[in-house]
Order: C-alpha cells, then structure tokens, then sequence
C-alpha cells in the first residue's frame, strides 16, 4: 500500500465520525432515489419505500462493512474490548489491586534479578570484538599434586586439575611458539605506596606486559600505551595512569606527560593516560578501583623457573582462529614443555576459555540459580492470578451468557477475556518494573563485593523487553483457562439458574490443578531454600582451628629501596612489635608474611625419610607471638621462642596434617624437612591444623618458619595482627601512630578484623541464601492467598450443602474436618509433585552447597514440614467459617 | 453478503471479482456520478441483467477510494440533495484498463472452451 492510501486511512482514523455521516447520507439518498424510481414505474408510494429499503438490506451492516473497507476495524474492536476491559476491571477494584499487586511482586523480583544477571552475564565486555578474547591459566593435574588433604576433614569439593595462574617462564615459550593469537598479555594486582601526593597512601595498581593493552584493543587517551622496551629489567621507569588518578590526584594536569609519580619510593615518568572508560580484566570482582598500570618486569631467575605460577593471562585470537585450534597449538606446546622440564612441567597444562566466561564464572551458578527461582516466583503469580481469574469468570458467568445469548461470537468473548487479563499484565509489567527498579538497588546495595561489574547493573531496553515479554506470555496463559470457561459457559443453561452459580466441574478441576501447582512450586523454592540454608550452617559451624574474634590485622608493606633486605625489613617489624604490645588493650602481636585468610605461599618440601619427593606445603614465617594471637594451640613439643633466629639451628613447627601426611605412623618432633635445595630444618612442635583460606579451605599440611631465620623463607613479611582484650577496631589509630613513629612515610593498608575479614568471605553465600529464602518466603505467602482464595471460594460455593449437613446434625468439628480434609488432598499433591520437582531441579543448587548433598533429608522436611503448617493454617480460615455456617441463612438462600 | 431475497429470478449476480471493474467503467465515461446513479446504469445498461447489490457497491466505493482509484466530492442533486459525486483518477484509469485486459483474456480462454474448435 502507497503512502499516499495510508496518509488517506489516517485521515479516515481521525474524521471518523464525519465519514460515517456522510456515508449514512448518501445511503438514505440511495434509498430514497431508489424509492422513487420504483414509483415512477408504478409501485404505489408507500409499497415501492418498503421495496428500496428491503433491497437495500441491513444498512448497518453496510455500513459496517464498508468502514471496514478502511483496515481499522480489527483495531477498533480491540480498543473495544481494552476499553471494557478497563470499565469491568474498574468496577471490582480489590480484585484489581490484587491481581496486579501479586503481578507485580512476580515480575518486580524477576525484573530486578534479571538486570543484575543481564549487566553481568549477559553485557559483552568493554573492549573492541571482546569474542575474540580469552583467559589462559594453567592446569596441573592431582597424579602430580600427592592428595594432602585430609578425608576426615575435608568438606569442601576435591578433585579435578587444580587451576593456577601462569607460570612467566613457561608464558614465554606460548608467546613465542603459539601461532594463534595476535598476542598474550599478562596482568597481575600490584599495590604500591604511592608518596609526594599528599599523605603516603597504598593504591591498587597493575604491573602489565607490553601486550596488555594492545591485546585488549585498548588505546591511551593522552600519550602512549606500553611498547616492548618499557618492560626490560633497565628499561627507565615508567607509569601509566588511568582517568581517574590523572582527574582525582593530578587534579587532571594538561602537562602531566612531563610529571613524574613516585610509587614504591622510586620515580616513575608518566608516559600515558587511559580514557575513563577502561576498566582492566583484573578489575571485575576487584573491589578496589585500580589507579595505574606499571610494566610487568620479571627478575632474571624467575624467568628461568617454570614452576613459579604468578600471572594471570589474557589473549586476543587471530581473526577466524577457533578456540578450539588455539587449544590444540597450546595442548601441543605443553607436551613438548613437559619433555623439556619434566621437573616442573610433567601435568602442567594451558588451557584457554572465552575471557567473559572466565570473568563471571565464580558468580555463574549462583546468578542462575536466583533467576530460575524469580522464575518461579513468576510462575507461581501467573497461577495465582489465574485462580482469581477463575473465580471472576465464575461469577460472571451471567454476563457472559446474555452476550452470547445476544449474538457475541465465543471468539469475541475469549479475545475479551484475554484482553482483560492483557490489561492486568501491562498494569501489572508496570509496576512490577517500578518494584523491580527499587528491588534492584536493594540488590546492588547488599550483593557482596566480587560480583563483576555488579556498579553497572542498569535497567536497560533488554530488561525492559524481557519483562514485557515475560508479562505478555504470563497475561496470556493465565487469561486462557478463564476466557476458555467463558467462552464454553452455556447461556440457556446458565440463564436458567440465576440464583447460584456453581462453577462446573471442569471448573472445580481446573482450580485445583492451579493450586496443587502453586504448592508444588512453593515446594521446589523451599528445598531449595532449605539446602542453602543448611549448607550455610554448616559452613557456620566449621572450626576454622584458630580464633578470629578479636584480632586486628594489618599489611604493611616496606618498599623495596628502603627497605633493601630481609634483614632490614625484619628490624622494622621487631621494632614494631615491641612498640605495639605494650599498648593498653593489646594481648599478643605477631608479625607474618600473611596471616590467615589473607592469602598465603606455598612452597615444595621435603622431609628427611623421603628426600627425593617434595610435597607443595602451605608455608609462613612467623614471629613466635604467633600462635596466642591466633589462638592456635599447641599439640605437642614447643612453638617458636625469640631464640630461633638466624645463627641458630633452623627450627620449624609444622601443623598435625603436615604429621600425618609426610610422616605417616612417625613421631613428626626431630625429623628435618627441607625447602627445595636449602638447609635442613629440625621439626620441634605440632600444632592445630587451621583452615588457612576460611571456612571453605581444606585441610593442608602447613609449616611455621621462624621470621628471624631470614635465609628460611623467600617472601617477604607484611602483615601484622594484635589480639585485644576489647574491640579490636578502636586500637588501629593507636597502632598506626606506632607505625608512623618509625617510618612516617609507610602506609598501612587493608586494616581489618578477622571477623570482618570471615564476614566478607560468606558474604557471597549468605548473599544468595538470604535471597532464596525471601524468594521461598513470597513464594509460600502467595501459595497461602492462593490455597485461602480456593478454599474460600470452594466454602461459600458449599454453603446451602455445609447448611444441610448441619440441619440434619452434623457437628462443626466434622464440616471443619471435611474442608480441611479437600485442603489436605490440594496440599498433599502439590508436596508430592514438588518434592519431584525439587529432587530433579536442586541438581543446580550442587555447585552452591557446601558439606551436605542435595538430597540431604532434614532440608526436605523441614520444606515439607513448614509448608504443610503453612497451607493448614491457610485453609483453616476458610474452614471455620464453614463450620459456623448457619443451617438457617444457608437453607433459606435456595 | 447481504442478498436480496425477493429479487426477481431472471436477474444475475455479478461475476465476481467484475464490480470494481464495472464502476471503473462506468465512471470512465467521463461524468460524476453518485452511488445510485452508478448502480442505476448499470442496471440499465445491461438491460436489467445486472443488478448491483448496495451491500457489494459501497463498501467497493470505499476501498477504492483508499486505493485512490476515484475521488468523492460532495455536490447537489437537480433536487438540491446533499449527494457524493465520484470521478476516475488517472490511477483508476490505469486499473480500469489492466482488468479489461484480463477480464478480456478470460473471457476469451472460457469461449475457446465452450466453442469445440472446428477442425
């Protein structure tokens, strides 16, 4: 159709009722003219009107059908039937409310987790063809790892390749033989105290290969990115900045190319600055933002040792190279490694994946999870609307039979019905996007940090659109049972019995089924609910091995050209110590390279009986506070004293696993072990096995090192911990003068409890268990309106039947017993059917449970157990009422 | 479709698909004409055969002004009745002359058939 014929149909759309009066006009003359012609040729006047109208036909209908001729009657009788909708739905405004409050609780939930998992599963990153993007890590396989940790007390999941970051070493042998990508740049956090810009502070930063940006496609905004001579160990230092320092620190300087900025007491010459917009890899899941990007250059003997795993990858592929392909080069690549250093390289193999799925693969199972149980949240407020819906057809089943009995087609009436219940979901889509807009910064404002890209999370065109479809979908299904029923209602039947309309049985069918399907569904969010709550208990009631309450720890990181050797860095912390234990409040303090659940190094070792196979053992050096301010306890012989310091014998403690494992059915005190090549170390004590990483961490053989032995250890010490007598927060200040007292140049960096420290690494778990509860919870609160809705309705439909029973002298005990007996046959339908449902769906959950399995029974009956409570005290509403009908009122109805 | 029951037997119906073309035509003898006088010449001019429905010719004239094939304008009768007077366009020209051509064609292939070739 022209333009021209559609800019005529508009016209027609808005003089509508101009053109209908003309067309009735010309008609009557048609009539008229008709008549007369009649008459002329002899027809008596009065015989020849009635002739020309008769053969006119039904001049509505003609006219009818030539305003059809225009398109817009299908839209007509649509508005139409919107418009009724509107009036009919204005009339009954509880039900309204109802039905469109339940709606939007559906979608609101849905419409606000489905933004979080749409920001951050479903967003491409921010780099240019990001499916060109991968991650590469290495891949060791446990034949090579001897399994150390214990059975007993492991809770957490085993087995599999373990997963590292990428050896530098063997990094350079994929650059230079890989084929497949156009290039691997490596990143790694690096923190530096950053001084001369006010108050010496510790800022995240990044120390990058070359390639990094160029791999990420990412340009500068002003000066340069890195070039292949910045990162060679006498290249001149160099620093780039992101938007944020250039604008925050350098109050964005024009000149700042020609500036320098010392980091880690060394001066760097800023060679460029990034665009606002760049966000690194590393950065998803960093809570921190990062500030600058340093070159990453690797000292000489770490360049030649390919068992060291210390930097995380990211590579561009080739323009039309599968990963597939690039995953063969490098499986072919780590072959040939393992030949050449089976020492360090036999079981080590690089594996490649698609950089996004990397990123987002730890949050992965749990956003899932809570978008199929907001899913059935919604499916659980598609039923109940559909349940009142039903009820509402039932009860004007009157009019729907004078319309047919008036000629509307049971077309017309099921597209009535659907409309009605379309209106319900757009007012419904409406403010369920509202609800959902405030949901989601609920969300946002208490979803743990580590969630990537989580300060992003935006309601956009793609939530909006879901959140239509997803109510258009739902106002259609739950409209179709109802307008079926209205459509089927037999109006001679229907017009015959005015007083009382009983649903049918097909009726009574039909509610049923919605509300054993909305206990089942219930069912299916409590297991589910249930499972994370248990597992989140246990988690709870892991001994950890040692005593977070009440510990304040610190990191204190001494640059290196102040403080060159261990030696040095040893003399601060001593020093430090002295100063801090005796502060008022302070019980013990202790100085490590990293106190637990802050991270750790693992180092191989060797014990005297087996000197030839060396085991990957969780190391630390520690100052001989160590053990009180922890809370670890002493198993047998001694712990650390002042005089195990370098001239004296090497000592170690090591931890009972380490007994068991590497000395199995020996007595551990007086055997030596050894790191590497280096000096033998006599074992004079066992300590408590702890849980280094949290409460999820297994069991791993562990060795303490004296800190004053400073030849023992490679890393260097950095954190310090103060057990207190009362609120550990309120000694920092005190503590951090100290440290300002010998050095007013060191900053002091990520200052927490342990508990606060415990609080965050559960915070992910507590996060989703919170919402799956509340999700179960909604669930179960609309189950119940539904189970009261039905019972109700079933209760007030038996009335003039419940009235006779008591006539004829039926206690009340009995009707509340025959009620609740129907309630009871709903309910335990949908807890069986659920129960399926939850065996087959919580398959999901596994990921996410820790230390029960999915099928573990007491999550299963307390769901049952609490849901069964639940719907009786729903139904025993209904229920009473039923029971005090009065035989009298009831009987006097019929 | 509205029929008219007690129309007279010897009276036909309309081939269909032939109205539009019809009015076209009608109106393509260059006068206005309104939507009596269109039906009424028909009839007429085909000598009573031809009958046009007012259920089938107003709903058509409507179509085919959206398609823009004939204008309506309002004038007066002779009797000083408010009346739509509908012309041809040069589109519904055009039109008039595509359907004579296949209504031609047809009719020429349902001859052929009813007239057994000679030999």
């Amino acid at each position: 159709m022209s333009f021209q014929a559609f800019r005529r149909r508009l016209r027609y759309l808005f003089e509508r009722d101009e053109f209908a009066q003309d067309l009735r006009d010309e008609m009557r003359l048609h009539v008229e003219l008709r008549a007369r012609k009649l008459h002329r040729q002899g027809v008596p006047e009065e015989e020849a009107r009635h002739m020309s109208q008769r053969r006119f036909g039904n001049q509505t209908v003609v006219h009818d059908m030539s305003f059809e001729a225009w398109g817009w009657t299908s839209w007509e009788r649509l508005f139409q039937d919107l418009r009724l909708g509107m009036r009919t739905l204005g009339r009954t405004p509880g039900f309204t409310a109802v039905a469109v409050l339940t709606l939007a609780v559906g979608l609101g939930i849905n419409s606000a987790v489905f933004s979080v998992v749409n920001a951050v599963m479903m967003r491409s990153l921010p780099y240019p063809e990001p499916n060109r993007l991968i991650s590469l890590w290495e891949e060791t396989s446990q034949q090579r790892l001897r399994q150390f940790s214990s059975s007993g007390g492991n809770l957490g999941k085993s087995g599999g390749p373990r997963r590292t970051t990428v050896s530098v070493a063997n990094l350079v042998d994929y650059r230079s033989r890989g084929q497949a990508f156009t290039g691997l740049g490596n990143f790694a956090i690096t923190p530096m105290n950053l001084t001369g810009t006010g108050t010496p502070e510790r800022i995240p930063g990044e120390s990058v290969s070359a390639e990094f940006f160029g791999v990420l496609g990412a340009p500068a905004a002003k000066g340069r990115t890195f070039l292949a001579e910045d990162d060679q160990p006498d290249a001149p230092p160099v620093v780039i900045l992101t938007d944020g320092f250039w604008q925050r620190r350098l109050g964005a300087d024009p000149a700042v190319l020609d500036r320098s900025v010392v980091l880690d007491g060394k001066a760097r010459r800023v060679v460029g600055v990034l665009p606002p917009t760049f966000q690194s890899p590393a950065q998803f899941g960093f809570r921190d933002r990062i500030e600058f990007y340093v070159p990453a250059t690797f000292p000489r003997e770490l360049l030649g040792s390919h068992g060291d795993h210390e930097v995380a990858v990211v590579g561009r592929l080739k323009p039309g190279v599968s990963i597939r392909a690039a995953q063969d080069e490098l499986d072919s690549i780590s072959a040939a490694l393992a030949k050449q250093y089976p020492n360090s390289n036999d079981g080590v193999r690089a594996v490649i994946g698609p950089l996004h799925d990397d990123l987002v693969q730890d949050v992965k199972a749990s956003l899932f999870t809570l978008l199929g149980a907001s899913g059935l949240i919604v499916l659980i407020t598609c039923v109940n609307v559909a349940s009142l819906l039903l009820v509402r057809a039932v009860a004007r089943r009157h009019e729907s039979s004078v319309r047919l009995a008036l000629g509307a087609s049971r077309f017309r009436m099921v597209r009535q019905f659907l409309a009605e219940s379309l209106l319900l979901a757009a007012a419904g889509c409406a403010a369920g996007i509202l609800l959902g807009r405030v949901l989601m910064s609920v969300l946002i404002a208490i979803a743990p940090a580590g969630i990537p890209q989580i300060r992003s999370v935006t309601m956009d065109w793609r939530v909006f659109a879901v959140c239509t479809a997803i109510a258009t979908i739902t106002g259609l299904a739950f409209g179709i049972a109802p307008a079926w029923q209205a459509s089927q209602t037999q109006p001679v039947e229907s017009l015959k019995t005015t007083a009382r309309n009983t649903g049918g049985k097909s009726q009574v069918r039909w509610r049923a089924a919605l509300t054993v399907a909305e206990v089942a569904l219930s069912m299916v969010l409590l297991v589910g609910a249930g499972l994370l709550l248990k597992s989140f208990v246990v988690l709870m009631g892991v001994d950890l091995g040692f005593q977070p309450d009440r510990v304040l720890v610190m990191n204190i990181t001494l640059p290196a050209p102040r403080y060159n050797t261990q030696d040095e860095r040893l003399r601060f912390f001593q020093q430090l110590e002295e100063r801090v234990r005796p502060l008022p409040g302070v019980r013990s303090a202790a100085v490590s390279n990293r106190m637990p659940l802050r991270g750790g190094w693992g180092t191989g070792i060797s014990v005297d009986i087996d000197p030839a196979t060396s085991a990957d053992v969780d190391s630390q050096a520690v100052t001989p506070g160590y053990f009180e301010t922890l809370g670890i306890p002493l198993v047998r012989g001694r712990l650390l004293t002042p005089d195990d310091r370098s001239g004296a014998m090497p000592v170690a403690v090591v931890n009972a696993a380490f007994a068991r494992f590497l000395l199995p059915g020996q007595e551990a005190i007086g055997h030596r072990a050894r790191r590497g090549s280096g000096p033998w170390i006599t074992i004079v004590g066992v300590v408590n096995d702890i849980r280094r990483g949290g409460k999820t961490d297994n069991i791993k053989p562990q060795i303490y090192l004296p800190a004053a032995e400073v030849g023992l250890y490679p890393v260097r010490l950095g954190d310090l911990a103060v057990r207190t007598a009362g609120d550990p927060r309120q000694l920092a200040n005190a503590i951090q003068s100290q440290v300002w007292a010998l050095d007013k140049d060191q900053p002091i960096t990520d200052v927490r409890t342990m508990e606060e420290i415990l609080d965050a690494s559960v915070a992910q778990r507590r996060f989703q268990t919170l919402l799956l509860a509340i999700f179960a919870s909604v669930a179960m609160g609309l189950a119940m309106i539904g189970i009261c809705g039905v019972l109700s309705y079933s209760v007030s439909q038996r009335t003039p039947e419940l009235g006779l029973r008591m006539a004829l002298g039926a206690e009340p005990a009995s009707i509340l017993g025959l009620v609740l007996k129907q309630a009871g046959g709903l309910i335990g339908a949908g807890v069986a059917i659920g129960l399926l449902g939850a065996l087959g769906l919580t398959r999901y959950l596994e990921s996410m449970l820790f230390g029960i399995h999915r099928t573990d029974w007491s999550a299963y009956v307390l769901a049952v157990g609490l849901l069964a409570i639940v719907a009786l005290a729903a139904s025993l509403i209904p229920a009473r009422r039923g029971s005090r009908v009065d035989p009298i009122v009831a009987l006097r109805y019929e | 479709m509205i029929r008219e029951r007690g129309s007279p037997k010897r009276e036909y119906e309309i081939p269909p698909g032939t109205l539009d073309m019809l009015i076209l035509k009608t109106l393509a003898r260059g006068d206005e004409m309104h939507g009596f006088q269109i039906a009424d010449f028909i009839q007429e001019t085909s000598d009573d055969v031809l009958q046009v429905e007012e259920g089938s010719l107003y709903p058509a004239l409507q179509r085919m002004l959206i398609k823009g094939w004939i204008t309506g304008e309002w004038g007066k009768t002779e009797e000083n009745r408010r009346a739509r007077y509908y012309r041809l366009t040069k589109d519904g020209r055009r039109q008039l002359e595509q359907e004579m051509q296949r209504y031609e064609r047809v009719a020429q292939a349902i001859a052929r058939i009813l007239q057994p070739a000679r030999i």
